[in-house]
């Protein structure tokens, strides 16, 4: 296929975290705002007179002094966000919108509390309390954490206008990353996708990492080319698999699994778009805050999640992924000492095959990721045994 | 009253010898001893022979699918 | 297998026969010293305890002679009389003789009982190594408790048990709720009488640990065979292969479980509820729980708990047994802080570091019950008898230290050890702190918001989450219980404590303070050994603190096959 437009520009702009669009609205007068977990609604960090950051650490290599604080026996996102941020790699940030949603980048970011670590006069870090279930006194509860902890600290600080007419405004504009995005997301349901897994995580990264205000113009086009772009005559990929998993940011893994033969169609990880991308929708009656409260916590599904139809219902909505992007199989990826997906993992990797006939590929990954060798062995491997269930499966049909 | 006496002796003398046996059981670490070295390893080669369910084969998905109850539910 | 008198002699000698310390080989005998010592016991210097293992089973050649008064006692009072009370209990909780087949039962059915729960006596022995007089006495009390208790709470299962029963409900069934076993007892107390909160793997994992560390090595092999890294939490895993090697009790018809205390227990929730395939409520805590905005969600968390269980059970919220069992558990909680009033304060303090800790998370967690207050009298006479006539429990303290972070489950009794060798007296546990609440009982609003903060500082959780600032706050306690020394327990697969080392580190430093770093997998003494973490202690108090061992015996032996 033809290279999509803007998609180099957006490649260049997640080399770096301090990238030229977060300096440019830095020039502009915003205040950026770093936070690390999906469960931070990134629509409040985007408050007219702020934007939201979803930290990142990329081209990191050995996190030799986070190691010396958090030792070598901690999931390496939180390590090498921290190594970046003693490196200066993060004085941008006018804040850090903090939750204690998984231990590490929690500890991460009560580094950046207690230690003089941001050199910028102006920053912070507050942490929210997110809750473990999706009920409605969780709804309450996030509500009023998010007023408390982040609306009225942006207030305080840095006098940003948080009323319901400035919410709004930021939701709009929200959602209109969301249709885009969405809709670019869209071509990877198509029988022959019109986008590639990597293009889509480029694009997709760019949108938590950029400010948005800077962006929508290249996600409109790229919207628009999409809407003509032809697919390869002579297909490229051998499968079409859904990334799930932990915490991944990072392009290249995915373009390492699509050098395997493997297309990734749809991404239901922490910096996924499924989650991620769904409109916030303001029911009647309800304040902007609630709905966005109530939002975050009804789309989100992280193995975080207790209660026990929701954990039923999170395998279900994996499955209905697979099925809605016509996928052969999953990639489960998890983020070494990640605890939450490793059991989320293990589970899954037992129930795919067994109770929806679906293939998995259970992997544990650095977040620098050195072991590619093994990993496209791994890949190269899995992409073979769908082919071979698919041939199995045809020799069935043609004796059935 | 002499029989009583005497039965009283033989109870007393039967207690002591019990008592004495259970305190050379205890100086000794017999009962410790007897747990290691017969009681664990019996016990062991039970436990590694057990036919056990394989619990891993439950279908979860296969399950009733769960109501969303009033102290569950998002209203 | 032929067996020749020359084995026979050396078993003998290997079991049984005690050497002789090379330097008293050629002394001659002074008799006055012989009955100094049958009478009151060597003088800890040398009492050379190291001598009386079996090779590296744990097992003891013959037991220590403490001194006629203090063997006698500790024979009479804590060998036969928990020997005895073992049977009685088992009878008493099991619903009269019946009990005893059960127990028979269930040691043949399950793993954690059947190789683990005989051999508590050397658990006993193992937590009281060396210890004289009044430490010894009030100790033993508080190891005794926990043994009743444990029983009740097996023979609990065991009557109501499916397993045992050929598939059927054991009697009781219907009238059991199985919770995880970080979830408190003290969420139960509207319903005590009613029906019977059980911690589902708090004796099959938790306590069988401590008795006897071999058992739980299966139950995380179990849950890594199926895909599971081992990095995570090793408790989170050894309570999962419970499940997967089906080595569960099943005896309640629904369940409870909780986000306490790390991530690793909330991802467990998707396996109790894919194993045990019933209602399971999840009852999370909030992990900012300083902050004054989290109670709110919490208290309606427990209200909707007690909805939940009232719907499952068809039992009513009492507010009376509420106010009744909190009001008995708060006189647990004001001797609780009497005794870390003697221990902070006082040098006598008659419980050691090992009988403190475990005693208090294990009462605390499991909530009131009527065994605790017995045994509270029992140590309260004790305590008063110290204090009053200045009796100094642990005469060869060289060090008070507090023990912060979790603690190596299989090597609780290091305490006894370091004592033992070193003279470090390990005067409080950051586990001991934990529940620290008073709980008011004037008004519904106050008893549920006590309830609710009490919960929130439950173990590890107290300390390990909410801000650094808890975990920090290790230098208040060691100035509170006058500590010049700190046992820092580092879990290796706790990523909350690990996410925080450097910062300790530069603490320790700033503030000067000598801080022992123990590397431990919690119940997995395969990662690292008792003797790698004895190596660690011994090595810092040779080349820092360049101090003697008062019992250069224990400085280095083999114990790697005991229980």
């Amino acid at each position: 296929m033809k290279d999509l437009v803007h998609i180099f520009e957006l490649e260049d702009l997640l080399q770096e975290a301090n990238n030229a669009l977060i300096r440019q609205a830095k020039a502009d007068g915003k205040r950026v705002l770093g936070y690390t977990c999906y469960f931070m609604p990134e629509v409040l960090l985007d408050l007219p007179g702020c934007v939201s950051c979803r930290l990142r650490a990329p081209r990191s290599t050995s996190p030799d002094m986070a190691t010396y604080y958090m030792s070598n026996r901690t999931c390496m996102y939180g390590r090498c966000l921290l190594e970046r941020a003693l490196e200066g790699g993060f004085n941008f940030l006018d804040a850090e919108m903090a939750t204690e949603t998984c231990t590490v980048t929690c500890r991460f970011q009560e580094h950046l509390q207690m230690m003089d670590i941001i050199q910028n006069p102006d920053f912070f870090c507050e942490f929210t309390d997110v809750p473990f279930k999706k009920n409605d006194n969780s709804i309450d509860h996030f509500e009023t954490q998010l007023k408390a902890h982040v609306l009225d600290k942006l207030k305080e600080h840095f006098g940003i206008d948080t009323s319901d007419a400035a919410l709004l405004k930021a939701i709009e504009e929200h959602n209109e990353i969301c249709r885009l995005i969405t809709e670019i997301g869209s071509y990877r349901k198509l029988d022959e996708p019109t986008i590639t897994g990597t293009e889509f995580s480029i694009i997709m990264l760019a949108t938590l990492v950029c400010p948005k205000y800077l962006i929508i113009d290249k996600l409109r086009d790229i919207a628009e080319e999409l809407k003509t772009r032809k697919p390869d005559a002579k297909k490229n990929y051998r499968c079409k698999v859904v990334l799930a998993g932990s915490e991944e940011d990072d392009p290249n893994f995915v373009k390492l699994i699509e050098e395997c033969g493997a297309l990734v169609v749809a991404d239901r990880h922490c910096y996924g778009s499924l989650p991620g991308r769904e409109e916030i929708v303001v029911r009647e009656g309800e304040t902007p805050l609630r709905a966005i409260a109530r939002h975050y916590l009804e789309t989100s599904q992280c193995p975080r999640f207790m209660d026990q139809h929701v954990m039923r219902e999170r395998k279900q909505h994996l499955a209905d992924i697979v099925k809605e992007y016509k996928a052969d199989g999953i990639v489960i990826s998890q983020m070494k000492f990640c605890e939450y997906w490793s059991y989320e993992r293990t589970i899954d990797t037992l129930i795919f095959p067994r109770d929806f006939g679906i293939p998995v590929c259970s992997i544990e990954k650095e977040y620098v990721n050195n072991a590619v060798g093994q990993l496209r062995t791994r890949f190269q491997a899995f992409v073979e045994s769908i082919e071979l269930k698919h041939i199995q499966n045809a020799q069935k049909g043609v004796t059935a | 009253m002499k029989g009583f006496l005497r039965f009283l002796k033989k109870l007393f003398g039967i207690c002591a010898v019990i008592y004495g046996i259970l305190f050379v059981v205890f100086y000794w670490d017999l009962d410790g001893k007897f747990m290691y070295y017969i009681w664990e390893p019996f016990m062991v080669k039970r436990f590694d022979n057990m036919k056990r369910e394989d619990n891993t084969k439950i279908p979860y998905m296969k399950k009733d699918i769960l109501e969303p109850r009033e102290y569950t539910e998002i209203y | 297998m032929k067996l020749n008198m020359k084995d026979i002699k050396a078993k003998y000698r290997e079991l049984f026969v005690v050497e002789k310390a090379p330097e008293d080989k050629n002394k001659p005998k002074d008799i006055k010293k012989m009955a100094r010592d049958f009478w009151y016991g060597k003088p800890h210097e040398e009492r050379r305890l190291g001598d009386l293992y079996v090779g590296d089973t744990g097992l003891y050649k013959h037991r220590e002679w403490r001194g006629l008064p203090d063997t006698m006692y500790y024979f009479n009072m804590v060998w036969l009389y928990n020997y005895a009370h073992m049977v009685t209990d088992i009878i008493k909780y099991g619903d009269g003789p019946m009990g005893l087949i059960d127990f028979a039962k269930g040691t043949m059915r399950y793993r954690w009982m059947g190789q683990t729960y005989l051999t508590v006596m050397h658990w006993f022995d193992r937590g009281m190594e060396g210890m004289r007089g009044e430490a010894m006495k009030a100790s033993a009390w508080h190891y005794r408790g926990m043994v009743s208790e444990t029983i009740r709470q097996f023979q609990e299962m065991f009557i109501a048990d499916k397993k045992m029963h050929g598939g059927k409900e054991g009697k009781h069934y219907d009238k059991n709720i199985a919770h995880n076993e970080t979830v408190g007892g003290s969420f139960f107390y509207p319903f005590r009488g009613q029906l019977e909160d059980i911690p589902l793997e708090m004796i099959p994992y938790f306590v069988s640990v401590h008795v006897n560390s071999h058992t739980v090595l299966n139950y995380i092999d179990a849950a890594q065979s199926i895909g599971l890294p081992s990095d995570p939490c090793p408790m989170c895993q050894a309570e999962y292969g419970l499940f997967v090697h089906d080595d569960y009790p099943d005896f309640a018809p629904a369940m409870v479980t909780t986000n306490e205390a790390c991530d690793g227990s909330v991802a467990t929730s998707v396996l109790q509820d894919w194993f045990l395939d019933r209602p399971l409520y999840a009852l999370p805590q909030p992990m900012r729980y300083d902050d004054p905005l989290v109670q709110k969600n919490h208290q309606k968390e427990i209200e909707q708990c007690w909805k939940f269980i009232e719907d499952q059970y068809g039992v009513k919220f009492d507010w009376d047994t509420y106010v009744k069992t909190a009001q008995s558990f708060n006189k647990l909680t004001e001797f609780e802080w009497e005794k870390w009033d003697v221990a902070a304060n006082t040098p006598y303090y008659p419980i050691s570091g090992v009988a403190q800790a475990l005693y208090r998370i294990y009462y605390s967690q499991d909530g009131d019950r009527p065994i605790w207050h017995e045994m509270d009298e029992h140590v309260r006479k004790i305590m008063n008898k110290t204090v009053k006539n200045k009796i100094e429990t642990f005469p060869k303290t060289r060090h008070r230290a507090i023990a912060w972070s979790c603690a190596p489950l299989y090597y609780s009794h290091w305490c006894t050890w370091a004592y033992n060798c070193w003279g470090i007296n390990c005067v409080i546990n950051m586990d001991s702190l934990m529940f620290d609440q008073y709980l008011r009982t004037d008004t519904y609003e106050n008893a549920l918001e006590d309830l609710s903060w009490m919960n929130e500082k439950a173990p590890m959780r107290a300390m390990a989450v909410g801000g650094q600032e808890h975990i920090l706050s290790l230098f208040d306690y060691m100035e509170r219980f006058n500590c010049d020394m700190v046992i820092m327990y580092d879990q290796l697969q706790c990523k909350g404590m690990q996410g925080i080392h450097g910062v300790f580190e530069d603490e320790f430093r700033k503030r000067n303070i000598h801080a022992i770093w123990v590397p431990h997998a919690l119940p997995d003494k395969r990662t690292v050994s008792r003797k790698e973490i004895r190596k660690i202690i011994s090595d810092y108090m040779t080349t820092v603190m360049h101090e003697e061992p008062l019992d250069p015996t224990l400085v280095e032996f083999d114990d790697d096959k005991s229980w």
